[in-house]
């Protein structure tokens, strides 16, 4: 059994490892833990030899003897109610990145903390931009297209939200773009949703509008009914401090002439 | 005279005149607009359509005659969207 301290957003995460090809993956995949505390905020056990390979994404949840459980074909997540102990069986590397996804998106909620929204988010002149969509509406495109801008994220956009401020945190949940920024945060400035067009425009959303087409870019919740009062809450801070826009872009670098 | 009330399973916020409402069973959105979220404030006591009727001319000092039909078809959304229930 390996021992590894890693750090997710403000979190610092025990990880013990079995096997020899999962401790090169969560080397290579997370920031180490300098200041190690006594105690770590998640304990995670991760075990290979789960289910299938990937089939879909469809996530099963539910409770079982005071635990939360996450199943997909892929992978199994057991969860201590405040998450602070949890047991992962996966598949392969993939179905790792994506247990790790759902679980810290519902450590998170569960902890009030903030949101994993699908989106990526680069900066320019020290504030964070985020560009959320569907599947295929560019996010990963809009990140291509913003280098040399730093990236925080390129599909998972890690969110930290308080009453006073709402801070993005370098994420490493990262699909191809796996180059670590240095600015590990910064002040969130906007938020754009993609829709791929000939010209450039930029519209200003409603606050209510903004929270409904937000919400379902949340990664993973646990859907108790306390979560779920979460949620809300986090998504109401969030819109009411940063404003939303639909971005309608074409396919060059030019779309920025309308963020900053 | 039919009456209709909320259910209890819902979080709401309310942003510019608008409200959202999630329900915590089936995970729905609903968006309503400033006359919707005036309504969905009276439901959490009983009403019929003739008292809800009556409120909005009250509250926002219109006699559109209109206002039945929507009323009626907007309780039909929100029984749809499981939020309300009708009162035996």
């Amino acid at each position: 059994m390996v021992t590894l301290y890693k750090k997710i957003g403000t979190h610092s995460i025990e990880f013990n490892i079995d096997q020899h090809q999962i401790v090169e993956f969560i080397e290579n995949s997370f920031f180490d833990l300098h200041d190690k505390k006594s105690k770590t905020d998640l304990n995670i056990k991760i075990a290979l030899g789960y289910g299938t390979p990937f089939v879909d994404y469809k996530v099963n949840i539910s409770e079982e003897n005071g635990k939360v459980i996450f199943k997909r074909s892929d992978y199994l997540i057991q969860a201590e109610h405040s998450y602070s102990s949890v047991n992962i069986f996966v598949n392969n590397e993939l179905a790792l990145k994506h247990a790790l996804m759902n679980l810290y998106s519902a450590y998170i909620v569960y902890h009030n903390w903030g949101l994993l929204i699908h989106s990526s988010c680069a900066i320019q002149d020290g504030e964070a931009h985020i560009f959320a969509g569907e599947s295929g509406a560019g996010k990963s495109t809009v990140a291509r297209l913003s280098q040399p801008r730093e990236l925080l994220s390129d599909e998972a956009t890690l969110v930290k939200i308080t009453p006073d401020k709402i801070t993005i945190i370098n994420s490493p949940f990262r699909s191809e773009l796996t180059e670590i920024g240095s600015s590990e945060i910064a002040p969130l400035k906007s938020i754009q949703i993609l829709h791929q067009s000939i010209i450039n425009k930029r519209d200003t959303l409603k606050k209510a509008d903004a929270l409904v087409d937000l919400i379902d870019k949340v990664f993973y919740w646990a859907h108790t009914p306390e979560e779920t009062k979460n949620i809300i809450g986090l998504m109401r801070l969030l819109v009411e401090r940063v404003p939303t826009y639909n971005l309608y872009f074409k396919k060059d670098e030019t779309f920025w002439e309308l963020i900053s | 005279m039919v009456e209709y009330i909320r259910k209890s399973t819902f979080e709401t916020v309310h942003f510019d005149g608008e409200v959202i409402i999630l329900n915590t069973d089936n995970y729905t959105l609903t968006k309503l607009n400033e006359t919707g979220g005036f309504c969905w404030s009276l439901l959490n006591e009983s009403q019929s359509v003739e008292s809800l009727r009556e409120s909005i001319f009250r509250h926002f000092e219109t006699e559109n005659n209109n206002v039945q039909g929507d009323i009626e078809v907007f309780l039909e959304g929100l029984l749809e969207c499981d939020l309300i229930k009708v009162i035996d």
